[in-house]
């Protein structure tokens, strides 16, 4: 298949850790201390409190613990190396990426596969760890469980575009670009990944299921931890394939629209 | 060198090629601005105007100009990332911003201050990603690799994370990068930029190799005289996006610069001075004569200096040939559609 | 710093105020983001607030003035001292080595780089907050009390630029230390708005001694509301946090001018 003939552009980022020995204890050390937190916090929250927004105290902790572990899918650090799209496009690098045989969308497909398929081995590890050590609890069924994998796929494709969509704005934002902030911290809060959607009000949760941002984290998560039913899932499912249906023909179309911008760089 | 995939005569042509771009400029003041965001000002800049010129295969050329003469944009052309508003241009046969892909196997490409390395990865990695992207065979690459090495000692630091190294490091696993796939095309821009004498002579010796032992194409861009003078034998000057001049080295001498002198001592001090076609004799001091142009198309200085040796009988002698720098500073001075003779 | 460099720290401010200005729709933006991710966070907070009763005990007026305290702190930490957090990108640029040449402390040209207007969105909606816990509060708003509160600002300001001037020290020696910066401020938006007493001890102490997260905004507002007793904290040491953040900020300043008289460039 011609799209493997690259696949060393896949390990870039992994590799660059990997060849970091203390960015690597420096990862986990931050994992592990985020874990104990958030699980601290969660179950001090609920010592005097049953169950609230619907989630019991083993709920919330294995979704806030689960959160911090899949963010590891998503947070390789492209920025020592140089190889983020806005440092690209501010060194003028990005210019290589359009002198290769390789088109620019597809390099940066591998090597996000490369990265998600890296931070999967991390959180699959914690997981095993936190479920070992008790911390999160299994899902309720096989049956949950395959539904939550599915959703999780689906969830990582949705993340895929959204992250894309945030670089591909650096073709025409460059510095400080408030939008390219705004999608940020859309995705930071509303993918659920500081706490469960669920506790905030409802206007809030009515208005975030309009936006791509909760299927990335939220959907995958709450079927996980039974707060979206099964009976619910398959409508949820439905939705995210449609954001990876409408994110993925609108990156196509702003990777076209990025190429002719990538022209007006330097003398 | 693999066998290009064309025999055609020549490895680049560009006909009439005309780039503009449309700059919006914001009308001064408040109301001014408000107006701009909705109805903006375009101005247009012609960045290049009519360039036509050919590269012949195993040639390199020089691409001269003053900052801003449009040279960096014909090169975005030719690399496929620009496409120009009319004219046409072909680099090994191929249309480079209408098969971007297949013009990319054909061309290696060196931005001076840019890097296509990856910064956090040994420069080693760097060479293996590429080679995967380009389809290179393990034993082409493995041997191309030595070659480099050969030539440009990059074993003693290929292992080195690429932030760590020095600027000439740099820039000279940058060229092993742009040949690793054994391109018949190779663009340079401003490649010895900044760097150390040195390695600049250690880079040039390399290109030298790469044009007269593998027969590759170079388009060179450069401010530096010295690797014009020991590089090209061809050069196209660009001022304004217009194509001023294009010819060899002597062509160019011939027309900007006019001034050079020979100093001669004659070993019999009263002899007659004769007169010799296209020379002038400047001043007499005894034995001592001063040669220079006398303003008709003459003789080169290397020219001259024979008519004398060979008229006279000298006990000394000696040239000053203008500095490639001044000739160059003339011919860039001179603003202007290109010239129909010579 | 002298009169003279009050005056020339005062005009690049104006100009860099104006330069933001320019782009009037990126401004108006900035300021948004910064009241929106504000207003996210209280949104949020308020919720648990209610959501979650008795949280370690304390009474819901008092728990808010946690959150206003540090959002305060924060605001004028953004203001001020905010661009230590970029500090990695500024490296990445060379814009040290640029900075090095020019006859002005690097921090304070750093600190000048640019005028930060989502600092104007922060402290707006910081401001909202702190006037909302006020007026909610039970408590007796003495001259002492007013005077500690902003003390307890001012230290909880210092104490969060001293963590990102630490993390930037590390930046100039190892580019990949960027990355702790965007995990403190991570933990000091996720931990630094509850009473930490809901927390294990370990962790609580950790949050204390380890990170000092506790001391922007947690201890000071347990002094205030009367609970500082009953914290697991030696009141000595909870009252003193405006202290505390002073030192440690001077302790940063200096680990920083010892990083930058170590510092070696970007490039090779």
């Amino acid at each position: 298949m011609a799209a493997l003939h690259a696949w060393r552009a896949a390990r870039v980022t992994p590799l660059g850790e990997l060849l970091a020995p203390p960015r690597i204890t420096a990862a986990l050390l931050r994992l592990t201390v985020q874990i104990v937190l958030v699980a601290s916090l969660w179950r001090g929250l609920y010592s005097q409190t049953g169950t609230t927004a619907g989630l019991t105290r083993d709920q919330a902790v294995t979704y806030a613990v689960l959160a911090v572990l899949a963010s590891r899918l998503r947070e390789l650090d492209q920025y020592a190396g140089r190889d983020t799209v806005l440092q690209h496009m501010h060194f003028g690098t990005i210019i290589y990426w359009y002198l290769r045989p390789l088109p620019p969308q597809r390099y940066y497909a591998l090597r996000a596969f490369g990265e998600q398929l890296y931070g999967l081995a991390w959180a699959l590890t914690g997981y095993v760890v936190c479920l070992a050590a008790g911390v999160v609890e299994p899902p309720r069924s096989a049956a949950v469980a395959g539904v939550f994998v599915l959703s999780m796929l689906l969830g990582q494709l949705v993340l895929y575009y959204v992250m894309l969509l945030i670089d591909q704005l650096c073709f025409w934002t460059l510095r400080n670009g408030a939008a390219m902030l705004i999608l940020i911290f859309a995705q930071n809060l509303l993918s659920g990944v500081y706490a469960p959607l669920w506790f905030f009000p409802d206007w809030f949760i009515t208005m975030s299921r309009f936006l791509p941002f909760q299927a990335t984290l939220s959907v995958p998560l709450s079927i996980y931890v039974g707060r979206i039913p099964l009976s619910d899932a398959g409508a949820q499912l439905a939705l995210q394939a449609a954001w990876v249906a409408v994110l993925s023909l609108f990156t196509r179309f702003l990777w076209r629209r990025a190429a002719r911008r990538v022209v007006s760089q330097g003398g | 060198m693999n066998a290009s995939n064309t025999r055609t005569a020549n490895q680049i042509e560009v006909r009439g090629l005309s780039r503009t771009f449309h700059t919006t400029v914001r009308r001064p003041g408040f109301v001014g601005g408000l107006r701009s965001l909705v109805n903006p000002d375009r101005v247009p800049k012609h960045a290049v105007s009519d360039v036509t010129f050919d590269v012949a295969p195993g040639e390199l050329l020089a691409l001269l100009g003053p900052n801003g003469a449009g040279k960096s944009t014909t090169i975005k052309i030719l690399t496929g990332i620009l496409r120009p508003t009319s004219g046409e241009a072909r680099v090994a046969g191929v249309v480079p911003y209408e098969e971007r892909e297949r013009n990319a196997r054909n061309i290696g490409a060196v931005f001076g201050q840019r890097t296509q390395l990856w910064w956090d990865l040994p420069v080693r990695e760097s060479f293996s990603i590429l080679r995967d992207i380009y389809e290179v065979p393990k034993a082409q690459h493995a041997a191309r690799l030595r070659e480099f090495d050969d030539l440009l000692e990059l074993s003693s630091f290929w292992d080195t994370r690429v932030r760590h190294l020095s600027l000439g490091q740099r820039v000279r696993c940058d060229l092993a990068a742009a040949l690793l796939h054994d391109p018949p095309v190779v663009f340079l821009d401003e490649p010895t930029i900044g760097m150390d004498v040195v390695v600049k002579e250690q880079v040039r010796e390399f290109l030298r190799h790469q044009v007269e032992e593998r027969g590759r194409t170079v388009l060179l861009t450069t401010h530096d005289m010295t690797e014009v003078a020991r590089l090209a034998e061809r050069v196209v000057l660009i001022n304004h996006g217009r194509l001023v001049l294009d010819g060899t080295l002597d062509e160019i001498r011939r027309r900007f610069g006019s001034t050079w002198q020979i100093r001669a001592t004659l070993a019999d001090a009263h002899a007659e001075a004769a007169s010799l076609p296209g020379i002038a004799l400047v001043r007499r001091d005894g034995p001592q004569l001063v040669f220079g142009p006398d303003g008709t198309e003459g003789p080169t200085v290397h020219q001259a200096l024979k008519q004398v040796i060979e008229r006279y009988e000298v006990t000394e002698i000696a040239m000053d040939e203008a500095e490639l720098e001044d000739v160059m500073r003339a011919a860039y001075v001179q603003a202007g559609p290109r010239a129909e003779e010579t | 710093m002298s009169v003279k460099a009050v005056r020339i720290v005062w005009r690049i401010t104006r100009l860099n105020f104006r330069a933001q200005l320019e782009y009037r729709t990126e401004f108006l933006l900035m300021i948004a983001i910064g009241a929106i991710w504000q207003v996210s966070v209280i949104v949020f907070a308020t919720v648990l607030l209610t959501r979650f009763s008795g949280m370690g005990g304390w009474d819901s007026s008092d728990v808010l003035l946690i959150p206003a305290t540090r959002m305060m702190a924060h605001g004028l930490m953004v203001l001020f001292l905010g661009r230590m957090h970029s500090l990695g990108r500024y490296i990445q640029e060379g814009r040290i080595d640029i900075y090095l040449v020019r006859p002005m402390p690097v921090h304070r040209q750093a600190q000048l780089e640019y005028f930060p207007t989502n600092a104007i969105g922060d402290l707006t909606v910081a401001g909202g907050l702190m006037v909302g816990a006020l007026s909610r509060s039970h408590l007796d708003w003495t001259a002492g009390r007013i005077a500690y509160l902003i003390a307890a600002l001012i230290g909880g300001m210092l104490l969060e630029a001293a963590l990102f001037t630490t993390v930037a020290s590390a930046s100039l020696r190892f580019p990949s230390a960027d990355y702790w910066s965007r995990w403190v401020e991570d933990l000091l938006g996720t931990f630094g708005n509850y009473p930490l007493n809901v927390l294990p001890r370990a962790v609580g102490g950790f949050l204390t001694y380890g990170l000092p997260l506790a001391f922007v905004a947690f201890l000071p507002a347990a002094v205030l509301t009367g609970h500082g007793h009953d914290i697991g904290v030696p009141y000595w040491l909870a009252a003193s946090s405006p202290l505390v953040g002073a030192l440690t900020y001077l302790g940063a300043r200096l680990l920083w001018r010892w990083s930058l008289s170590n510092y070696t460039g970007v490039n090779g």
